[in-house]
């Protein structure tokens, strides 16, 4: 197990190596000048040229990739190079507990709501409470999180005024008022996935319940909960968790609108606005932070799998 | 009490209730206005007109001194929200770029000067200052007891020290404003004199401004030396009325009062939290809701203003803004193309190209423009120099202009040109960035509509759309500017013919100049930026305005205005109601 988690955690490092140096070239064959777009209507154009000097812009890509590859093995993102000049691993450690806390709570969101929902639907199947849930799937599906979260606001913030509208403010500060902040966004977020969820609960939790050994469960005379909860839900688990992991990668990578919205700035805002402002560092660093944290959260769902059936625990 | 006293009171009182009911019952601001309104004081005679409003007037309110004095409560949390951007990247004056964050640093930083609510010059961090005979010297004298959140005092040395840091183009992008500083001697702690290369009109408007200026924003050496230039743009050091106790990147912002503030009434509030806000919706649920007290950062989106002003517990304050916004054409593609500006308007209304320009700019009707893509709020444009400028801005250029509106006159052009009707009229391409594209979709929408000719918007990323524009690679591009307080802003920066943004990379071998050029308007241009006297300036700065606009620079659109939201228990007096800017030093809560 320990040389399969070593061999792995080594093939994600390599993933990671290929993505940041795909997006390093695709960043840089797109068009657009960051220096000139910040300096536009306030700066001096030769101060974009000192610039453009000074970050080694100037420099031919291969040079510049080089540069940013042994600079960034030495543990060295750069520094953003729109205005603020903060190093990118000062942002992006601003930014991941938001991130974290964000789709962590959007995750136990999705979850509490999938999977009673989807269990509710497999045992009753074809019957009024199975189209119910299906249909609230589907509407859950189809709603856009960032009008989920804009209807949230307007009723909890600004009709009813129990929740704040906007910003987040970490832990420290207390627990309620950190979770005040996040339950708005982590609803917008996180019922599009627990309609995922809840769906792939249902259709593995059929599988299993047409499967012999259900049978011999309830001819041994087992309880209706206990063969439920005892057998077939472990046993349909592993499609799930395979989908959560997956869901707990995009909820990382893919707040964006959700972030935006509730005025959190995360790490997919980090992304986008750098992609917009060509502030070439901090979208290299936030890709690396984010295909760090897909890449390692489904290793963590490999790893899952044996926990929960020994049967398929890999052999190193 | 006398007879004579009794009498004297009576008719006070009657007096006194005859002008507190003298307004119109169906007004709700009971004929008070907003300064009436404005704290930290209220006046005897607004109190007792409220009351009078609210049917609460009685004879004991009337007697003197009998009204207690409804008294804003200095301290308390200012909640600040930042429209339509996603963090305050920073507050370095030599880094800011645009007007959003200037509007921070003007309540962290000083400068010698600062613009008042008529964008006038008042001293700032200089006391009063003297100009030589022929306006190439000035010497200031420097506020005393001054010292930098920091603790370090404020000395000739610090003036010394920003112009040094912002003339070096690798440590500020700003070093091109300071570039006709030649020298600033100290001649004494609290004393320097700013050496000229040339006279400068704007000089104290523009280039020693604490706010728009930037480039001589006082900076703080030792908080630069000890923090960092990244931290230093976080939380900048310097002499203002706040100062920046955290900054969350793209999350908040914590200004609190600074004790030893020059001026021991200001600031009004202990503390100001400012959270960037970037999308519409939520930040009107976020002002409604009341989680925040005041609206800044970039324009509130003109769809939410209507909303904000039904809002009884809001207050929406409108005023013209600092900027204008145009579609600019290039004058080196058909069937645009002009090669020489410099022939009088008459002579170029003969060439074709001149034409197309001219029916083009006359053809967009700007009150339908403005009412359908800005929900009739901002001011219809016919140059760069806009309304806010105030003592420059020329009130009649809209009835004089060649470019206004007229329809007939614009399809009758186009005919002359060879296109009558938009027959066989090119489909030309307009750039445009999606924050502009309902701007865009308006304007195809007015010229298919006046002129029968086809527009396709060709949406960009700004920075793609900024390479087409510098390179002169487009047909017509949507662009403009913002944060002119001074003249040379509109018209040095955008109007002659080596403003940096004319079309500064084209080819020059096949294009001599970039989008417009026209000696006389240079030479105005020109003059006018050394020209000290206001009144022979503004003849000077209108005419070159005029000019620009009868030739189709470009063809002007609006100039926005400027909206501010912000809930009935702040007080924002008129003193601080600057086009452009939000200060804080004197807002109070009740």
């Amino acid at each position: 197990m320990t040389l399969y988690i070593l061999k792995r955690s080594l093939g994600a490092i390599v993933v990671m190596w290929a993505v940041a140096t795909l997006v390093f070239f695709m960043l840089r064959l797109l068009p657009g000048d960051p220096l000139a777009a910040m300096m536009f209507d306030a700066g001096d154009p030769a101060a974009a040229d000192v610039l453009r000097v000074k970050y080694g812009l100037d420099q031919p890509i291969y040079v510049q990739y080089w540069r940013w590859f042994t600079l960034m093995l030495q543990g060295d993102l750069g520094a953003s190079i729109y205005g603020s000049r903060v190093p990118v691993s000062q942002i992006l450690l601003e930014a991941a507990p938001r991130t974290l806390s964000l789709a962590f709570l959007s995750f136990i969101v999705a979850v509490i709501i999938a999977i009673p929902a989807g269990l509710v639907s497999a045992l009753r199947r074809g019957r009024p409470v199975d189209h119910g849930v299906t249909f609230i799937a589907f509407v859950g599906l189809s709603m856009p999180d960032f009008w989920l979260g804009i209807l949230l606001i307007l009723l909890f913030a600004a009709n009813l005024g129990w929740l704040p509208a906007i910003g987040y403010v970490p832990m420290s500060e207390g627990v309620w008022t950190w979770l005040s902040h996040l339950l708005m966004p982590a609803i917008a977020a996180g019922t599009a996935f627990s309609a995922i969820i809840a769906r792939m609960v249902r259709s593995s939790m059929l599988e299993v319940l047409k499967t012999d050994f259900i049978r011999v469960a309830y001819a041994k005379g087992l309880k209706p909960n206990q063969v439920v909860m005892g057998h077939a839900f472990p046993n349909a688990l592993i499609p799930v968790i395979t989908v959560m992991g997956i869901a707990f990668g995009l909820l990382m990578a893919s707040t964006v609108v959700v972030e935006t919205v509730f005025a959190i700035k995360g790490l997919g805002r980090i992304l986008i606005e750098g992609i917009l402002n060509r502030d070439y560092p901090v979208v290299q660093g936030a890709i690396l932070a984010v295909s760090f944290i897909f890449v390692f959260v489904n290793l963590l769902v490999d790893i899952l799998y044996g926990v929960i059936d020994p049967r398929i625990r890999v052999q190193g | 009490m006398t007879d004579r006293t009794r009498s004297d009171l009576r008719s006070f009182m009657k007096q006194s209730w005859d002008e507190a009911n003298d307004f119109d019952p169906a007004d709700p601001m009971a004929g008070l206005n907003r300064s009436d309104l404005a704290g930290p004081q209220l006046g005897r005679r607004t109190v007792l007109r409220l009351l009078a409003a609210s049917g609460a007037l009685t004879a004991t309110h009337l007697l003197p001194g009998a009204v207690p004095q409804a008294q804003a409560a200095t301290g308390g949390t200012l909640r600040a929200g930042w429209s339509g951007v996603g963090e305050l990247r920073t507050i370095d004056p030599a880094q800011i770029n645009q007007v959003l964050l200037f509007q921070i640093s003007s309540n962290v930083l000083s400068g010698l000067t600062h613009i008042n609510p008529a964008l006038q010059a008042e001293g700032d961090l200089a006391l009063d200052w003297e100009v030589n005979g022929d306006g190439t010297e000035y010497t200031f004298n420097l506020r005393e007891g001054v010292t930098f959140h920091n603790g370090d005092a404020f000395t000739a040395d610090d003036v010394i020290y920003t112009y040094q840091r912002s003339k070096d183009p690798e440590k500020s992008i700003h070093s091109r404003v300071v570039a006709n500083i030649k020298d600033i001697e100290k001649l004494g702690e609290h004393k320097v004199k700013i050496i000229l290369g040339a006279p400068q009109a704007s000089l104290l408007v523009k280039t020693l401004e604490r706010s728009s200026g930037r480039a001589m924003t006082i900076v703080s050496r030792g908080a630069i030396e000890s923090m960092g230039l990244s931290e230093y743009g976080l939380k900048a050091v310097g002499t203002g009325p706040f100062k920046v106790t955290d900054h969350q990147l793209g999350q908040s912002m914590t200004l609190e009062r600074n004790e030893a503030y020059w001026d021991p009434n200001r600031p009004g509030v202990d503390k100001v939290i400012i959270t960037p806000i970037i999308d519409p919706e939520p930040f009107a649920a976020a002002m409604e809701a009341g989680d925040i007290h005041i609206s800044g950062g970039n324009p509130i989106p003109p769809e939410l203003v209507d909303r904000f002003e039904s809002n009884p517990d809001l207050v929406t304050s409108i005023i013209p803004g600092p900027g204008f916004q145009g579609i600019f054409m290039n004058p080196w593609r058909d069937p645009m193309k002009v090669t020489d500006f410099s022939k009088p308007v008459e002579e170029l209304k003969k060439e074709k190209g001149f034409m197309v320009r001219l029916a083009i700019a006359k053809a967009i009707d700007r009150e339908l423009y403005i009412r359908q893509a800005h929900f009739g709020r901002a001011t219809p444009a016919y140059g760069t120099i806009n309304p806010a400028m105030g003592y420059y801005y020329d009130d009649a250029i809209a009835a004089t202009s060649e470019q206004r509106f007229d329809a007939e006159a614009a399809q009758a052009m186009l005919a002359e040109a060879g296109f009558p009707g938009g027959e066989g009229f090119p489909e030309l391409r307009i750039l445009c960035t999606a924050s502009t594209r309902r701007d865009c979709l308006v304007i195809k929408n007015i010229l298919k509509k006046n002129l029968g000719i086809n527009i396709e918007l060709d949406v960009k990323d700004f920075p793609v759309l900024l390479d087409e524009f510098r390179a002169m690679s487009f047909d017509l591009c949507r662009l403009g500017s913002g944060g002119d307080f001074d003249p040379d802003d509109g018209i040095v920066d955008w109007i002659q013919t080596e403003s940096k943004f004319n079309g500064r990379d084209r080819n020059k071998d096949e294009m001599p100049f970039g989008w417009f050029s026209d000696p006389e308007v240079d030479r105005l241009v020109t003059e006018q930026s050394v020209t000290a006297d206001p009144a022979a300036r503004k003849a000077l700065v209108q005419q070159a305005n005029q000019i620009s606009s009868d030739k189709v620079a470009q063809a002007f659109l609006y100039h926005p205005s400027d909206t501010m939201v912000w809930r009935k228990e702040v007080n924002f007096p008129d003193a601080s109601r600057i086009p452009g800017l939000v200060d804080l030093d004197r807002v109070t809560l009740s």
